[in-house]
């Protein structure tokens, strides 16, 4: 056989193969559509039954319905239910062995499996589910996975300690990234004290900037003095995050330190005092947001112009924005 | 010399002619195919977008990073309202809509006055990036975040560069006015940015053909398959070039072209590079290749990503008639980028970018096109002759058409598996039929248009024809 011949028998092999996959995915797509209306009507057999279960009527456990398409009902029923319906429902489904079966899954080999199991782990969020995650969130082989896991349990308020997610996620070897800022700011409210000591730790300039930020959502006053104390910090970046944490937190004592912040020497801590500002509707910051309308700064001059028609509404056939240029 | 010798030399000439057409196809095909490979395992090891970080992201909607969507529009007077008001309906914590009127003859401002109740104002432009001349601009009553660039006409790139220009927040999306943008596309475009340690500096997004789909106020309300052959091609090959091409070349870092009509960028990276070019047809293309030369040579670490999720379905040429200018446009914009930074190619100072991707746009683009289209001619013509083995002209009908079908069926494959978009298993079908039949006529007529392009480029042709709409199917 020539290399020619060669070439023109694989590329058909190829063609052949290729196009015996693609009709048989036609083929999946037409049966699945062909049974559209069967699926729909067990789908509908079955949230009925749970709904019924979880109302107190005593129903035969229907064993012909897969686990998957349990799985997909019960997912689909529980964003609507709240409190005692909810944990019944998730009791129920614990009983059907449907939560193993995603807690099943979170073992697989493949990450993209682990992760999707993630999903609804997250979505039932009960007891044995938080664990679960937890687990992963520790031991995962995948940071990516250890991450995923750390989200969901934000989203269920189940997080661990700071320190521990800094650990886990081996988080001060790198930059922090948005997500990782918004696990500390979720942390925040259910931790405020290990924050608070975690601050007094050796910790990357970039994480300090970002754990002073999350205090901002302790909804805690007792970080008020630590906020206190950051805000004459020589790092313009911690003096920055002590204007968000102190809008945040709304504390009339941070009023003297976001007025202070309007006469800083670093432009980006002017910014994030009129953006604080403009957030408290500190009526009293107008008359140091107007005299920024004059600062070296372009972008301190376009906020100050930005916070002051909202601080103080003009007409608006008056044009007044032009000065900044 | 004798006739006996010019003969000998012609047909030496016709053998290495034949040859050298082989050699450049069945290269073609080799990356294509490592494409698909790579595209395949990218898809299949996806991680789709978690619900964790989803509602992290919606409960601190103040770590995502603002967007200003930048609108050029000529001449759209009849679709301007529709388009603005879906722009001003995307899902995203912040976005700004600027809506840049590039000089229209019609009443593209005042319809886009009238609507929004807007009144002149004097904002501040921060980076004046444009050539011609900006007339005024506008605010909305109704709606703060919309904002309306009234300027001399002077093209695509020169109406975005006077938008991002007046942009203000630290992300730019640069669309067509006529892209009609997924509701959740801003959100699934910044997506990565989320995960970024600032070193992301642009992404793109799959585009697809919204030709057939029925459209109810400037958002898609339904998808559907054109009637027509010629929009059934163009969604292959845009599969081919967003699911294969892109998604490949984004995970081995080589991503070269981000297209004109949905781009994600950081605005203080194209304010420094000055913005797009004006002195090119293609300066989508020429944007991305800069960007990669610009970090490059400053030794800066970054990364420019790709999402394979929709985010954006633009209308294509319904007839071959305004698909010819399209792709000519396209070629002509492809050599213009290349003679431009022909400094790249094959500099291992530019790494992968010099070494891999340059070249891949080379063999794509310069002698890809007419080593194929010579080559229908000379194989067969040279068999016939006797000078080559007949196998070998098979084997080049082969390697061109039939291995090009099982490329443009392979990506079909991955749609059905990964995106599932095609509204039903009739509808998947009759792609798959024009994936195949692509392959007969119309790669060829394609590759004549590329060729076309050529000539454009060596004659500086620098004309500009716009592509016939006939605009959408609406509900």
């Amino acid at each position: 056989m020539t290399l020619y011949q060669d070439i023109v028998l694989g590329t058909l092999l190829c063609a052949v193969g290729v196009s015996l996959v693609f009709l048989a995915l036609v083929l999946r797509r037409y049966r699945a559509e062909k049974r559209r209306a069967l699926r729909d009507a067990r789908d509908t057999a079955i949230t009925r039954n749970y709904l019924k279960r979880v109302a107190g009527h005593k129903l035969e456990h229907r064993d012909r319905w897969r686990r998957r398409a349990r799985l997909r009902a019960v997912s689909r029923i529980l964003p609507l239910l709240r409190g005692g319906e909810r944990t019944r429902l998730l009791q129920i489904a614990e009983l059907d062995g449907v939560l193993s079966e995603t807690i099943r899954a979170s073992y697989s080999l493949y990450r993209t499996q682990r992760i999707n199991s993630i999903q609804l782990l997250q979505r039932f969020g009960s007891e044995a589910c938080i664990g679960r995650l937890r687990e992963m969130m520790a031991s995962d082989r995948s940071q990516r996975v250890r991450l995923e896991a750390a989200f969901a349990l934000g989203a269920n308020n189940a997080l661990p300690p700071p320190r521990e997610i800094l650990r886990l996620l081996n988080a001060l070897c790198r930059q922090p990234t948005r997500l990782d800022i918004a696990l500390l700011r979720s942390a925040a409210p259910l931790y405020p004290e290990q924050m608070l000591l975690l601050l007094e730790d050796e910790l990357p300039e970039a994480w300090r900037v970002q754990m002073i930020d999350a205090l901002g959502w302790s909804e805690s006053m007792s970080v008020i003095d630590t906020l206190e104390e950051a805000s004459a910090d020589p790092e313009p970046e911690i003096r920055c995050a002590v204007m968000r944490a102190s809008a945040r937190l709304g504390h009339p004592a941070a009023v003297r330190w976001i007025m202070m912040g309007l006469v800083d020497a670093a432009p980006s801590v002017r910014l994030q005092a009129i953006a604080a500002s403009l957030q408290l509707t500190l009526r009293d910051a107008v008359p140091a947001i107007t005299r920024l309308r004059h600062d070296p700064e372009l972008w301190v001059r376009l906020r100050a112009e930005q916070a002051l028609e909202q601080l103080e509404p003009v007409d608006e056939d008056r044009p007044r924005l032009g000065a900044v240029a | 010399m004798t006739w006996g010798g010019f003969m000998e030399a012609a047909a030496t000439g016709v053998m290495w002619t034949a040859f050298a057409c082989f050699f450049v196809v069945a290269m073609r095909n080799i990356v294509a195919l490592c494409q698909l490979l790579i595209a395949a395992w990218v898809l299949l090891t996806r991680v789709q977008p978690g619900e964790g970080a989803r509602d992290l992201w919606d409960r601190y909607a103040d770590l995502t990073l603002p967007i200003t969507v930048i609108a050029p529009a000529f001449n759209e007077e009849l679709s301007i309202v529709q388009s603005v008001k879906a722009l001003l309906a995307l899902e995203y914590p912040e976005h700004e809509v600027i809506v840049v009127n590039d000089g229209s003859k019609d009443n593209t401002l005042a319809e886009l006055i009238r609507s929004f109740d807007m009144h002149r104002t004097e904002r501040t432009q921060i980076a004046p990036l444009q050539k011609t001349k900006i007339l005024g601009t506008y605010r909305s009553r109704r709606y703060p975040n919309l904002l309306v660039v009234d300027k001399e006409n002077g093209r695509k790139a020169d109406a975005a560069n006077a938008g991002i220009g007046f942009a203000r927040t630290p992300l730019v999306c640069v669309i067509d006015a006529d892209s009609i943008i997924e509701p959740d596309g801003l959100l699934r475009a910044a997506e990565p940015f989320m995960y970024d340690d600032e070193n992301l500096i642009a992404v793109g997004g799959a585009i697809r053909i919204a030709n057939g789909c029925t459209i109810r106020g400037g958002a898609l309300q339904k998808i559907g398959i054109a009637k027509e052959m010629v929009p059934r091609f163009q969604i292959v090959e845009y599969l081919r070039a967003f699911l294969m091409n892109r998604v490949a070349n984004a995970h081995t870092n080589t991503l070269m072209l981000i297209s004109g009509a949905f781009g994600l960028f950081r605005r203080s990276t194209l304010v420094e590079m000055g913005g797009y070019r004006h002195d090119t047809v293609g300066e989508d293309l020429e944007l991305i290749v800069r960007m990669h030369r610009f970090m490059r040579d400053r030794g800066r670490e970054y990364r420019i990503e790709f999402v394979p999720d929709i985010v954006c379905w633009t209308e294509a040429p319904v007839a071959l008639q305004g698909l010819d200018n399209q792709r000519a446009r396209w070629q002509q914009g492809a050599l213009e980028t290349l003679v431009r930074h022909r400094g790249m190619i094959g500099n291992p100072r530019y790494g992968r970018i010099g070494l891999l991707a340059m070249p891949q746009i080379v063999l794509e683009d310069i002698l890809g096109p007419p080593a194929e289209l010579l080559g229908y001619l000379v194989l067969p013509a040279a068999a016939l002759l006797g000078l080559l083995d007949p196998m070998m002209a098979l084997a080049f009908f082969f390697v061109s058409v039939v291995f090009g079908c099982a490329l443009s069926v392979g990506t079909l494959v991955l749609e059905e598996q990964q995106l599932r978009r095609t509204p039903t298993a009739a509808d998947l079908m009759r792609i798959g039929v024009a994936a195949v039949a692509e392959n007969f006529g119309y790669r060829q007529i394609n590759l004549w248009y590329r060729l076309t392009g050529i000539r454009r480029f060596f004659r500086n042709d620098t004309t500009w024809a716009a592509v016939p709409r006939v605009g959408f199917t609406n509900a």
